[in-house]
């Protein structure tokens, strides 16, 4: 049997630097097996969330083990989700973890790293809300 | 020894080593490798040693002194990884 791949992780933020800062900090945490994919921004480079760039990234993180997608605030969670719910991430099995962004992709990044499947992934980046910073 | 056993020790980070993220991970992720749950307690705080996010919580700073409890049936090996690891962060 083939092992199981690692599920990657999208993250979507209003801002490409947010998103882009957040997938290195995952990857200097994780270590750069793990796949993050950073897809921040609107379309003209603007604040904002570009749904095809959603689903291009889901794509490109995806090695056969799905996708965990973690978004900001706002519309960037309902972009996410019209192109769930669309199907625009063409078969590949993806599902949105409800977790503060930050604390989550770190979280995501470092359990796929040790082997998790995508249930766990999204289970870790899900515990932030309940892991105190004091 | 037992197939199953559990086992503690006391460590000392190294004095210019704070737990911050980075060596966080390979904490997690030493851990993660064994058959066994690890236990980290720093002052009045623990954290499960394969959960980045708790270990970060921890807050612990260089030279400060962390217990580690192991139990499962790698707790023996489990340990000697976490805690050699604590002591050897760089």
């Amino acid at each position: 049997m083939q092992p199981t791949a690692s599920p990657g992780i999208v993250l979507v933020s209003h801002s490409n630097e947010i998103a882009e800062g957040l997938a290195r900090m995952a990857r200097e945490v994780a270590g750069s097996d793990v796949s993050v994919v950073a897809a921040g921004g609107g379309p003209d480079g603007s604040l904002g969330t570009d749904g095809s760039r959603v689903a291009a990234a889901i794509r490109s993180a995806d090695a056969g083990g799905g996708v965990v997608v973690i978004a900001d605030i706002g519309s960037a969670v309902l972009s996410v989700r019209a192109v769930l719910e669309d199907g625009d991430a063409a078969g590949v099995e993806a599902v949105l973890a409800d977790a503060p962004m930050v604390e989550g992709a770190i979280a995501a990044a470092v359990t796929a790293s040790i082997g998790g499947d995508i249930a766990a992934v999204r289970a870790a980046a899900e515990e932030a809300w309940d892991v105190r910073k004091l | 020894m037992s197939a199953s056993s559990e086992c503690r020790r006391s460590v000392r980070l190294p004095a210019d080593v704070d737990l911050h993220a980075r060596p966080a991970g390979l904490l997690v992720r030493a851990a993660s490798g064994y058959d066994a749950c690890v236990t980290l307690r720093a002052g009045d705080k623990q954290a499960d040693a394969k959960s980045i996010l708790q270990v970060l919580s921890l807050g612990a700073t260089g030279g400060s002194q962390i217990e580690v409890e192991t139990s499962g049936s790698e707790a023996s090996a489990a340990l000697d990884a976490v805690a050699g690891l604590l002591e050897t962060l760089a």
